[in-house]
């Protein structure tokens, strides 16, 4: 299969793709790409955190209202400016009467809301919150710490308790994530890791789909400019379809070296410097596992992608046929990125060993959890054996395909060129 | 002497013969002929001959020894449909042909240069495919196909979209590969090229082969009762004349089949009683288009 003719295509492949603007501007374009959607992302949060609220808080109990001036005056938004309040002391049968005064300050977005706080809370803590926006999550967080210190404070100060008990009842539950590794050292976990889960999947997941398409369009271009016959009186099928795959891998894992350089030189040296939060704990020996399996993913999904693109001979009917591959390349990215939820799940467990599942979910698996040495090896083994099966079939469809034009192929015909003996 | 040999080859297609028990040769030094009407199976016997097609049954023999892959070494294929890369540079094109057949280097490149100047295309040798114009991609689809020195060499309707004087370096460029000793190929539903060029031809119909053999003894096979004429007037009384066979119009020259040898003499007679001038009287003569006809006995209009 590898001979003087598959080196000669290899070759072809080689000049064709790294000479082309594609591939330089997707070189410079990717990583800039990455780094402006967590810059949007980050933006987008910072903005919506910025935003000043001006809440009116109405309640019928002048001890709620001076314990939550003093408490929502001792927060941080409130001290930024990022916050104002005004009380108002409502009789409770009143309140209703008062919020339609208050209508059109809210509609207008003078006010950001009206939150009620009825004395008759102390025993269920129901607080009501009234605004043209009532989901605003952001500034729940901001108050309800605060309220909810004005109330344990008002609830244990008739009870005769010592400020240390207060204190233990004011405080939230806190849960610090530790990340246990084999290694002996536990370490706190940040968000480097999330962060780094959705970098890494997000750029397997696209730099496969992207380099699939393109073969997808080679090879129909090929066939459409019928340049196929001529290489075919050469080299055979299989000789044709090994040098473009092999050649686009070499472009394409070549890409990716080049795209992991900042990443590599992040966690091997101090020249860049990140929050300890953002660190990913990433290692070297993860890079080149993840190199190693973007290959395989590569000519796995890439002899799919020639074989699809063998079958039919315009580009329409190519991306129309496309769909049962992208479904195998989609399903197991969002597997991997809901992972962040629990990466020791089932699901996650049978994925990152599941044929072509495998080589999207594991590499993400491994971001985050230390993932059994067997079930790494498993996952490889896996894998390999779906490569080889791929290339096979893959072979055989691309054989008969590749010299077909005319009228789109059914499904059903195609599974009969595999009987086929050409 | 070298020799092709095509023994009994069959493919079938979901169910349908493309090409049936098909046998001929092909010898060293002449110049041979795959006549038939588009679909008859010229395209898929030549794919088997390639090794492009694995056929279902029968075999394709070199000098009595099956062929494999690297006889396409020996090859040089110029397709019916023909492709090249349009982004890559012309030269650049020629060189990766040939290399797909084992030639590179120096030589090889001098070569191609060679051929370029040939066909008056020297100064297109670093543009790009898509910007030569149909005819001159087919003359570097041409050149990509004799550029690695081939033993055997397949055309498939080399000339189609080439002017006059392109048509003529090409016939000129194949007698010579031909005086090389080389064995040439012709795949056409062309009759008239096919008599002009071909030294021998197979005759394929249906995929199967119907005749198979040296031109000029096919012709003296099947002329006896047949005369090639030229002429002006009016020869509607001939139809229906109990001596007369069929007739056909070519335009320039009408085939007359008559029912007996004898009755040539008899026809020439009647041509001259009707007073019709003749400028050209050729008896013995019949055109491969008539053989075609005669023999796969179909509408002459389809091929």
């Amino acid at each position: 299969m590898f001979n003087r003719r598959t080196l000669a295509i290899i070759k072809r492949e080689l000049k064709s793709k790294l000479f082309s603007r594609t591939f330089i501007f997707m070189t410079v374009l990717v990583p800039l790409f990455m780094v402006g959607i967590f810059a949007i992302q980050y933006f987008i949060m910072s903005l919506s955190e910025e935003q000043k609220s001006k809440i009116v808080v109405v309640t019928d109990s002048e001890e709620i209202k001076s314990k939550l001036e003093n408490e929502l005056s001792k927060s941080n938004d409130f001290k930024t400016g990022l916050l104002s309040v005004n009380y108002e002391l409502v009789e409770n049968d009143k309140f209703s009467s008062r919020l339609n005064e208050l209508k059109p300050e809210l509609l207008s977005e003078k006010i950001t809301g009206v939150i009620f706080v009825p004395a008759k809370l102390l025993q269920s803590k129901e607080v009501e919150y009234y605004s043209p926006n009532p989901n605003n999550s952001a500034l729940f967080n901001k108050i309800k710490p605060s309220i909810n210190n004005a109330l344990i404070d008002i609830y244990f100060s008739s009870r005769k308790l010592t400020n240390d008990e207060i204190n233990f009842a004011r405080n939230n539950v806190d849960i610090k994530g530790f990340r246990v590794t084999k290694d002996e050292k536990v370490e706190e976990e940040g968000i480097g890791n999330k962060i780094a889960l959705f970098l890494f999947s997000f750029l397997l997941y696209m730099a496969i789909i992207f380099s699939g398409s393109m073969t997808l369009n080679s090879v129909v271009e090929e066939k459409s400019n019928k340049i196929v016959e001529v290489l075919l009186s050469s080299a055979s099928s299989t000789e044709l379809m090994a040098g473009k795959i092999v050649g686009t891998v070499i472009v394409e894992v070549f890409q990716m070296i080049i795209w992991l350089i900042p990443i590599f030189l992040l966690i091997t040296t101090s020249w860049f410097f990140l929050p300890a939060e953002f660190m990913p704990q990433t290692s070297v020996g993860y890079l080149l596992y993840f190199i190693f399996n973007y290959s395989i993913a590569l000519i796995t999904f890439i002899a799919l992608y020639a074989t699809v693109g063998a079958i039919f001979d315009n580009p329409q009917d190519a991306q129309s046929g496309m769909w049962p591959v992208l479904m195998l390349i989609m399903i197991p990215f969002f597997i991997a990125i809901g992972l962040e939820s629990n990466p020791q799940s089932t699901l996650a467990q049978i994925s990152s060993v599941f044929p072509f599942a495998s080589l999207i979910v594991m590499p993400a698996r491994m971001i985050l959890v230390d993932v059994p040495l067997w079930q790494i090896l498993l996952s490889i083994v896996v894998n390999i054996l779906v490569v080889i099966g791929v290339f096979k079939l893959a072979g055989k469809i691309y054989r008969i395909g590749i010299l077909l034009t005319g009228k789109k192929p059914k499904w059903s015909e195609v599974f009969q060129w595999l009987k086929m003996s050409a | 002497m070298h020799v092709l040999e095509v023994r009994d080859l069959v493919k079938r297609f979901n169910g349908i013969t493309a090409v049936d028990n098909a046998s001929f040769q092909v010898q060293q030094n002449s110049v041979f002929g795959l006549i038939g009407r588009n679909g008859a199976g010229k395209t898929t016997t030549i794919r088997m001959m390639l090794n492009i097609y694995m056929p279902d049954s029968g075999e394709v023999l070199f000098n009595g020894s099956k062929i494999g892959q690297n006889f396409k070494d020996s090859v040089g294929y110029l397709p019916e449909e023909r492709g090249l890369y349009k982004k890559m540079k012309v030269i650049d094109m020629l060189l990766f042909l040939a290399e797909l057949k084992g030639k590179k280097g120096r030589e090889i490149e001098r070569k191609a240069n060679n051929y370029l100047e040939r066909f008056e295309l020297g100064n297109r040798k670093n543009s790009k495919v898509e910007d030569l114009s149909k005819g001159n991609q087919q003359k570097i689809q041409f050149i990509g196909t004799i550029l690695h020195d081939p033993e055997f060499l397949i055309f498939d309707e080399p000339f189609s979209g080439l002017d006059p004087i392109n048509t003529n370096l090409l016939k000129e460029i194949i007698l010579e590969e031909k005086e090389k000793g080389k064995m040439i190929i012709f795949s056409t539903h062309l009759m008239e090229f096919a008599e002009k060029m071909c030294d021998h031809i197979a005759m394929i119909d249906h995929g199967k082969i119907i005749l198979n053999g040296a031109l000029s003894e096919i012709k003296k096979k099947y002329a006896n009762k047949n005369v090639s004429i030229n002429y002006e007037g009016d020869i509607s009384f001939l139809k229906n004349h109990p001596i007369i066979e069929s007739i056909e119009d070519f335009g320039n020259t009408t085939g007359i089949r008559v029912k007996q040898v004898e009755q040539i003499q008899e026809l020439l007679g009647l041509l001259v009683k009707h007073n019709i001038v003749i400028n050209k009287f050729i008896a013995d003569e019949i055109s491969l288009h008539e053989i075609f006809v005669l023999l796969a006995g179909k509408d002459t209009n389809n091929v």
